[in-house]
Order: C-alpha cells, then sequence, then structure tokens
C-alpha cells in the first residue's frame, strides 16, 4: 500500500513533457492509423435541430452564412461549414457568405472551392451563391446588414456591384434573408447576430462554434434565440453524419451529379483521437487529484 | 512550387511553435515573431482595402474609386476622426485621438447597452421562467435553472453579508458556478485537442513523398538544432 502511494506520488510529479508525449502519441497513433478504432458518433438534440432547421427550407430561399473564424480555429469550424453549405445547395438554396473575421474571408473561399471540387452540386457563382467582402467593424457590420447592407457591400468579393448580381435583387436587408447561419470562434459571433440582428428582426438564426464558446452560447439555445448548436469537432461530426446520410438518400435524385462519390466529412475520422485523447485527459485528472490528496495528507 | 515552398514554411513554423513544449527557444521566438508581423500587416492591408478604400474613400472620392456609392459630404466627419487617431503617435497632439475613442465609447455603449438590455437580460429572464404546462422533464430542467439563476445572483449580491439563508443560497450558487466552470474547462479542452488533432493530420499529410517528406525532415533539423542549442546553453550556464 505504502508503496502504491510512492507511485502516486511520483506520478503527480511527472515531468510535464512525458505528459505532452503521450497526449501527442494519443493524437498521432488514431489519426495514422484510421481503422485502429471506430467509435461509434451519436447525435445530439443541439445538433438534429440545426439539421431539421435548414432541412425545413425551402429551394429558392436564401441563407446568409457568416464566416467569423479562422486558420487557428480551422480544424473545428471548417468541416461544419462544409458539412452547411452541402446541406444548403443539395436543397436549392441560394447561400450568401459574409466574412466577419479577416480570415474568414479566405476560409469561406476554400469551404465554397471544396464543395465546388467535390462536384456533387451544379452550382455557379452568382446563381447559386454569393461572396461578399469583409469589412472591418465587426458588430458594426452585424448592424449594417441588419438595417442596410447596401449601405456597407456594394460591391461582392470580385469588385462586382451587386446591383448587376440578379441574385441579390430584393436582398437589403436582414429580413430579406431567410436563415442566418453563424460559423464563430469569437467575438463577432454567435452572441452578436443574437443581439444585433436576429432578436430585433426577428429572423432564425442557427450556429456552428468551437467548443470554448458553448457554455456562453447555450442560454441563447435554451431560450430559442439560437435553433440548435453545433458544439466544436464532435458537432461538426454529427452534422456530417446527418448530412452524409441525406445526401446518400438522394443518390438517385437529380439534385446530385452522378457517378460523384459521397463521402463523409474531415471531423468524423477525427473523432477517434479525440476520444481517445479525452479519455487520457480524464485518467490524468484521476490521477493527479489522487496524487495531490496523498501529498497532502503526507505534508499534515 | 509555390505550394511547396508554402507547405514547408507551413511545417517549419507548427514545429517551431510546438517546440515552445520543450521549453523558450530560437525557433518558437522566431515564429511567434513572424505570426504577430504577418498577422498585422494581413489585417492592415486587408481592412485599407476592403473597408477604408471603398466605403470611405469611395464616399468622398466616388468617381476616381469607383466603388458604387455617391458622394457623400458626411463622411468627411469619420475621415477627420481617423485622422484624429493616428495623433496617438505624436506626443504634442495625441489628445486629439481621444476625440475618437471618446466617440467609439460612447457610440458602443449606447448600441451596446440597447442590445445586451433586450437580447440578454429581457429574453434570458423570460426564458428562465417556468412553464407548467410543459412535461415533467422540461419543468424539472426549468426548476433547476431558476435556482441556479436565483443562487447565482444572490452569490454576486455583495451588499449584504453571507451568513444565514444568504450564505446558504450563495453556496448554492458557488456549485451552480463550479459546474458551469467545471463545463467550460472540459468544452476548453475539447477545442484544444481539436486544433492539435487539425495540425497533426496536416503534418502527416506533408510527412508524404509528393512533399519531399517535409515533416519528418524538418522535424530532424529542428531536433538537432535545438539539441546543439541546449548543449551550449547547458555550457554556457556551467562556465558561469
Amino acid at each position: 500500500m505504502y508503496k502504491l502511494k510512492n507511485i502516486f506520488i511520483y506520478l503527480g510529479q511527472l515531468d510535464r513533457r512525458y505528459i505532452f508525449l503521450l497526449i501527442a502519441l494519443s493524437v498521432l497513433i488514431p489519426l495514422m492509423k484510421p481503422g485502429l478504432l471506430n467509435i461509434p458518433i451519436k447525435t445530439t438534440s443541439n445538433s438534429e435541430i440545426v439539421f431539421e432547421q435548414l432541412n425545413n427550407l425551402n429551394k429558392g430561399d436564401k441563407v446568409l452564412v457568416s464566416f467569423a473564424y479562422g486558420a487557428s480555429t480551422k480544424p473545428e469550424i471548417h468541416p461544419m461549414s462544409i458539412a452547411v453549405l452541402q446541406h444548403l445547395f443539395s436543397k436549392g438554396i441560394k447561400v450568401y457568405t459574409v466574412p466577419l473575421w479577416p480570415e474568414g474571408l479566405m476560409m469561406a473561399k476554400y469551404a465554397l472551392k471544396e464543395v465546388i471540387e467535390s462536384n456533387l452540386f451544379d452550382i455557379k457563382e452568382h446563381t447559386d451563391y454569393v461572396s461578399l467582402p469583409y469589412k472591418a467593424g465587426g458588430e458594426i457590420i452585424i448592424r449594417g446588414i441588419a438595417t442596410d447592407l447596401r449601405s456597407i457591400f456594394t460591391q461582392d468579393v470580385n469588385n462586382i456591384l451587386l446591383i448587376d448580381i440578379p441574385m441579390m435583387d430584393g436582398v437589403h436587408k436582414v429580413t430579406d434573408f431567410d436563415f442566418i447561419f453563424d460559423l464563430s470562434a469569437g467575438v463577432p459571433g454567435n452572441a452578436e447576430w443574437v443581439q444585433f440582428a436576429c432578436d430585433e428582426h426577428n429572423v432564425p438564426l442557427s450556429s456552428g462554434c468551437t467548443s470554448i464558446m458553448v457554455t456562453d452560447a447555450i442560454p441563447y439555445v435554451e431560450s430559442g434565440q439560437i435553433r440548435g448548436i453545433l458544439a466544436g469537432m464532435p458537432g461538426a461530426a454529427e452534422y456530417e453524419q446527418m448530412v452524409f446520410k441525406y445526401l446518400s438518400d438522394l443518390r438517385d435524385s437529380e439534385i446530385l451529379n452522378e457517378n460523384t462519390p459521397i463521402v463523409p466529412g474531415k471531423a468524423t475520422s477525427r473523432m477517434s483521437a479525440q476520444s481517445i485523447a479525452h479519455l487520457l485527459m480524464v485518467i490524468f485528472i484521476i490521477l493527479g487529484n489522487i496524487s495531490y490528496y496523498l501529498e497532502q495528507r503526507r505534508n499534515d | 512550387m509555390y505550394e511547396l515552398i508554402g507547405v514547408w514554411c507551413a511545417v517549419l513554423l507548427t514545429l517551431s511553435i510546438f517546440s515552445y513544449l520543450y521549453g523558450d527557444n530560437p525557433f518558437y521566438k522566431a515564429a511567434e515573431h513572424i505570426f504577430v508581423g504577418v498577422s498585422a500587416g494581413y489585417i492592415f492591408t486587408i481592412t485599407f482595402w476592403d473597408t477604408i478604400w471603398p466605403n470611405l474613400f469611395g464616399r468622398l472620392f466616388p468617381s476616381y474609386v469607383k466603388a458604387g456609392f455617391e458622394f457623400d459630404i458626411t463622411y468627411i466627419f469619420p475621415f477627420i476622426l481617423g485622422v484624429f487617431m493616428l495623433f496617438r503617435l505624436s506626443k504634442k497632439y495625441d489628445w486629439l485621438s481621444r476625440i475618437s475613442i471618446a466617440y467609439i465609447v460612447g457610440m458602443m455603449a449606447g448600441l451596446k447597452f440597447y442590445v445586451f438590455l433586450n437580447s440578454n437580460l429581457l429574453t434570458q429572464i423570460k426564458s428562465s421562467t417556468i412553464n407548467l404546462s410543459g412535461t415533467y422533464y422540461n419543468i424539472i430542467n426549468e426548476v433547476i435553472v431558476l435556482i441556479g439563476v436565483i443562487s447565482g445572483l444572490v452569490y454576486f449580491f455583495f451588499s449584504k453579508e453571507h451568513t444565514g439563508v444568504i450564505g446558504k443560497v450563495s453556496r448554492i450558487g458557488i456549485y451552480f458556478l463550479m459546474i458551469k466552470f467545471g463545463a467550460s474547462f472540459g468544452f476548453a479542452v475539447m477545442g484544444r485537442i481539436s486544433l492539435l488533432i487539425g495540425r497533426f493530420e496536416e503534418l502527416i499529410e506533408f510527412s508524404k513523398p509528393e512533399y519531399y517528406y517535409s515533416t519528418p525532415v524538418i522535424l530532424v533539423v529542428i531536433i538537432l538544432i535545438l539539441s546543439y542549442w541546449a548543449f551550449n546553453e547547458n555550457n554556457h550556464v556551467v562556465e558561469e
């Protein structure tokens, strides 16, 4: 028993670099050997609500997708942005992208490029989607979109005047959109969309955000101000699963191009690594607490 | 070719940042400084060409900028306030920048006050009431939320000493706050692991022959240079 106590105390004093190494291995091994562990992904009610909300939209509806994330949070948000765009394009919905972060411009471009290059849909710029440019100002831009979009945006990302784009006809303020989808990793993000646009103008909003933002966003979800939420990488994986199933069911329809494979997104393949790393973290927390308790008792 | 250069830069910078796990070192410092410089340059450029040029100069000189805006003389005021901000660089006239800052603070305070009152206070109070016509499961949930809200608020009520009933209720508030912090910590860990997975995935991808094994090559080079650097540092310390 004395020996066991000493082992626990020793583990508590272990050099942190060994812990880094173990975490790195717990992530690396499942990524290098994807078939090693297949953990089933169970969808949660918040992700299901997001899916239902977008699925209830009709062909030709207008959805504004806000890109408020950058390279640092790309692994969490980008898979869900691709899954959301695939879902929207599969329903023939008109997509308007707006970057609220400087890097959001590139993220929107990469997400659209990936969906176009998948060859699943016949989508064309200015017919199926419009990319608005980045404007500095954060929540002020959201406020501007809410009241008068044309006072801020007069051109798209390719410097083509909005008045020359047929898809922009009748789009002047936030109420001209049927739905807002926020993809965010901080400020401005889903809270700013709630506060500065969607609550006041009663426009439905859903969000996909980083894990760290979830606890702050949940009160808005519980009150119905945000309709469902995709929480970090697990949220993205859940949404990918639902979209994958939805697209697979559409396989024989005219909506999808023939002979193009439907593949699940990146978040799904990353979940094994995430689960193992979480398990390891839980073990570390338990061992750390036991070690701390035993050391305190020894010192007393 | 350019893609290959980009890949090697990405791998070098990623591994340089990861090298901080061993300890502070020149690779980490260089990567950190490059990140700050590139971010500042990127944000400055994109803000100027996507916002200041079309939205401000596009209204003051519409025929020259051709951003689709009409001439609007009122935009001379934001232009002047913007110029005032640059006076922060002057010791003699930096007081002018305070006018611009005062405008920003006043405008944002007014705007935030309204939206916060509407979305965070009124709607949240409304959503924390108990709907007795709901299912038992919902009613229990709503009761827990209400207890959490009240006890949490009592915990932050400092006008009365936390003894007796107030002390007990604020204690319950602490437990609710602890649960919130625990959930936040769990989500924070999840987020950080997700980012690590993203980087590792790219590092694995860039280990392939088409990228000339950039990850293992750069990793070995960094380890060798860091070992030499650490060895020299140790010798230096011993000599001192």
